[in-house]
C-alpha cells in the first residue's frame, strides 16, 4: 500500500522557490493498479521520485506499507522511469539480470530467469544485444523485464509507453496486464494519456495544473480480465472518459495558458 | 545475403585499393627523395638518404647496437604509464568522492597542469639523476593529469538515472561503484589511454634527448650533437615505427572494450 500524506515538493531555483506539489494526499492499496493523470510539469515524475525516496519530501509524509519513506530508497520497489535507464555497457540479459546479480543469487538461476523475463516480454534471441543496437519500444521492453523480475511489491511507472506508437503501445499494454495478473503488486502508473488509464486502472487520479495538487479520483469499475483494445468500445468506457475528460481539459488548458501567458 | 556478400566484396576491393595506393605513395617519395639526393637536388647532408638510412638502420639491428636503446625507451615510458594510470585513476576517485578534497586542491592541479612538461624536464633530471627515474618522472607527470581527468570526469558525469536505476532495484554503494561508476570512467580512461600512450613515449624520448646516456632520444641528440643528421633521421624512423606499432596496438584494444558502444553513423 502507498500512502501519501500532504506533501509539498519545493525546489531551490535560480530564480527563487519553486513549489512542484503541493500538498498532495492519496492512497493506493495493495494490490490495486491506480493511475496519476494530469498536465506535463504538474508534478508527477516529482511525486513518483519521492516515493521512490530519490527526493525527500518538502513536507508532509509518504508510507508504503507500514514504513514512512524517509532518508533513502525503500526496499521492495520497482520503478520504470520515465527515460529509460537500461546500462548501456551491459546487454539485454546482464541489464535484466542486474537486479538478480545484486541480491547475491547464483549465476545459473539468475541467467534462466533472466532469459526466461526476456522471452517474457518477447525478446527471445535479442539476450546479447546492447540497448543501442535495440529499438525504442525494446528497450522499454528490456526496462519492463528489469523491473518485474525481482517481483517488487511496488512497482512505479512513469510514462512507460508514451514514446511508442500506438500498435506496440497496445501490446505492451495487454503485456503488463496478463504480467501484472500473475504477480499482483501495487502499480501507481503515470500517464499523459486518459485512455491509457482508463483501459488500464482500478482508479484514475487527476492532478491540477502545476503546483500539481488532487483534483479528482475516480473509480474504474470495469470488469478483469482486460483487452486494452476492445475495451474502449464499451459503453461505460466511453461515459468513464468523458467525466474524467471534462477534469482533465479544465487542467490542460490551465497549464497551456500559463505557459503560453507573458 | 547476396546483397550483403555483394556490399562485403566492394568494401574487401575499396580497402585494397587504399592499401596498394598508400604504399605507392610512400614508395613514391622514397624514390624522389633517393634521386633529389644523389642528383643534388636536395642537400645528404641535411636530409641523409633512402638508402644510407636503410643501410645504418640495418647495421643497428644486425650488430645489435639498438636493442638496449628502445629497451630503455620502453621501459621508460611503460613505467611511467603504469605509475601513471594507477596514480590518476586513485586520486580520480578519492577526488570525485571527497569533494571537499577536490576543491582544496583544485587550484593545485590546474596550475601544475598548464606548466609546459618540457620546462619541468631539466628539474626531473637535477633531481633524479639522468637515469631511469628523471624519465619516468617526465612521463608520470604527463600521462597523470590525463587519467585523472578522464576518471575524475567519468566518475562525476554519469547519469543520474542509471544511478537512481540502480538505486531502486536495491543496489547498495557497492553494486553502483561496480556496475555504473567504474564501467562508465573505464571508457572515459580507455578513450584518453592512446593519447597517454602518445605521451608517454614523448615524455620518455624528451627526458632522454634532455639528459641520459641511452634510448632513442639519447640517439637522436647523440647525432644531432655529431652533426650526423643520417643518425639523427634513422633514430626518429625506429621511432615513428615504435610509436606506430605502440598505437596499432592500443586501437585493436580499444575496440575489444568498447563493443558495447554505438558506432557513429
Ligand atoms: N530538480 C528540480 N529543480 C527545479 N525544478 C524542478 C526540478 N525537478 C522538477 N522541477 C519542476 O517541477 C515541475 C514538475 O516537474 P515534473 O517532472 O514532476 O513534471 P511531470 O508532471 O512529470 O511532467 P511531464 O508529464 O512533462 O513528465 C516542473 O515545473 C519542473 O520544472
Ligand atoms: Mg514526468
Amino acid at each position: 500500500m502507498i500512502t501519501v500524506e500532504r506533501v509539498t515538493q519545493t525546489f531551490e531555483t535560480p530564480a527563487g522557490e519553486f513549489t512542484a506539489v503541493r500538498d498532495v494526499s492519496f492512497r493506493v492499496s495493495a494490490g490495486r493498479f491506480v493511475s496519476l493523470v494530469g498536465p506535463s510539469g504538474c508534478g508527477k515524475t516529482t511525486l513518483l521520485g519521492m516515493i521512490a525516496g530519490l527526493l525527500p519530501v518538502s513536507a508532509g509524509r509518504i508510507v508504503l506499507g507500514d514504513r514512512p519513506v524517509s532518508g533513502g530508497v525503500p526496499p521492495d520497489i520497482g520503478y520504470l522511469f520515465q527515460r529509460d535507464a537500461l546500462l548501456p555497457w551491459k546487454t539485454a540479459l546482464q541489464n535484466v539480470a542486474l537486479p538478480l546479480t545484486i541480491r547475491g543469487r547464483p549465476a545459473g538461476e539468475t541467467r534462466a530467469r533472466a532469459v526466461e523475463w526476456l522471452r517474457r516480454v518477447g525478446l527471445a534471441g535479442f539476450e546479447s544485444y546492447y540497448p543501442h543496437q535495440l529499438s525504442g519500444g525494446m528497450r522499454k521492453r528490456v526496462s519492463l523485464a528489469t523491473t518485474l523480475i525481482y517481483g517488487p511489491s511496488v512497482l512505479l511507472m512513469d510514462e512507460p509507453f508514451s514514446a511508442l506508437d500506438v500498435q506496440t503501445r497496445n501490446l505492451m499494454e495487454n503485456e503488463l496486464l496478463e504480467l501484472w495478473a500473475e504477480t499482483r503488486n501495487t502499480v501507481l502508473f503515470i500517464t499523459h494519456d486518459l485512455e491509457e488509464a482508463i483501459a488500464l486502472s482500478d482508479e484514475v487520479i487527476v492532478l491540477t495544473a502545476g503546483p500539481g495538487r488532487v483534483k479528482a479520483s475516480y473509480p474504474i469499475p470495469l470488469p478483469r480480465p482486460r483487452n486494452v483494445i476492445e475495451i474502449r468500445f464499451r459503453e461505460e468506457f466511453t461515459r468513464l472518459y468523458e467525466q474524467i475528460w471534462k477534469d482533465l481539459r479544465d487542467e490542460v488548458q490551465a497549464s497551456y495558458a500559463r505557459a503560453t501567458r507573458l | 545475403m547476396k546483397s550483403r556478400r555483394a556490399t562485403h566484396a566492394r568494401r574487401a576491393s575499396e580497402r585494397l585499393r587504399l592499401t596498394v595506393g598508400r604504399a605507392l605513395l610512400l614508395a613514391a617519395i622514397v624514390v624522389a627523395w633517393e634521386l633529389g639526393a644523389r642528383a643534388g637536388v636536395i642537400d645528404p647532408y641535411f636530409v641523409s638518404r633512402p638508402s644510407r638510412l636503410a643501410q645504418t638502420m640495418a647495421g643497428w639491428f644486425a650488430g645489435g647496437f639498438i636493442y638496449p636503446h628502445i629497451w630503455a625507451t620502453v621501459q621508460e615510458a611503460v613505467i611511467g604509464l603504469a605509475v601513471g594510470i594507477v596514480g590518476g585513476v586513485l586520486v580520480g576517485m578519492v577526488f570525485a568522492f571527497f569533494p571537499f578534497l577536490s576543491g582544496l586542491f583544485h587550484p593545485l592541479i590546474v596550475v601544475f597542469n598548464a606548466t609546459p612538461r618540457i620546462a619541468l624536464a631539466p628539474l626531473f633530471i637535477v633531481w633524479l639523476g639522468i637515469g631511469l627515474t628523471s624519465k619516468v618522472a617526465m612521463v608520470v607527470s604527463l600521462v597523470f593529469f590525463i587519467i585523472f581527468f578522464s576518471t575524475y570526469a567519468g566518475l562525476r558525469d554519469v547519469d543520474v538515472n542509471l544511478i537512481n536505476h540502480v538505486r531502486v532495484m536495491g543496489g547498495t554503494r557497492r553494486d553502483l561503484m561496480r556496475h555504473v561508476l567504474l564501467p562508465s570512467a573505464l571508457t572515459w580512461i580507455f578513450a584518453s589511454l592512446r593519447a597517454c600512450v602518445g605521451f608517454a613515449v614523448i615524455g620518455a624520448i624528451i627526458g632522454e634527448y634532455l639528459g641520459a646516456d641511452r634510448g632513442i632520444g639519447w640517439i637522436v641528440q647523440y647525432g644531432e650533437s655529431m652533426f650526423d643528421s643520417n643518425m639523427v633521421i634513422a633514430g626518429l624512423l625506429v621511432l615513428m615505427v615504435f610509436v606506430a606499432t605502440l598505437d596499432g596496438s592500443l586501437g585493436w584494444l580499444e575496440r575489444r572494450f568498447s563493443h558495447w558502444k554505438q558506432k557513429p553513423l
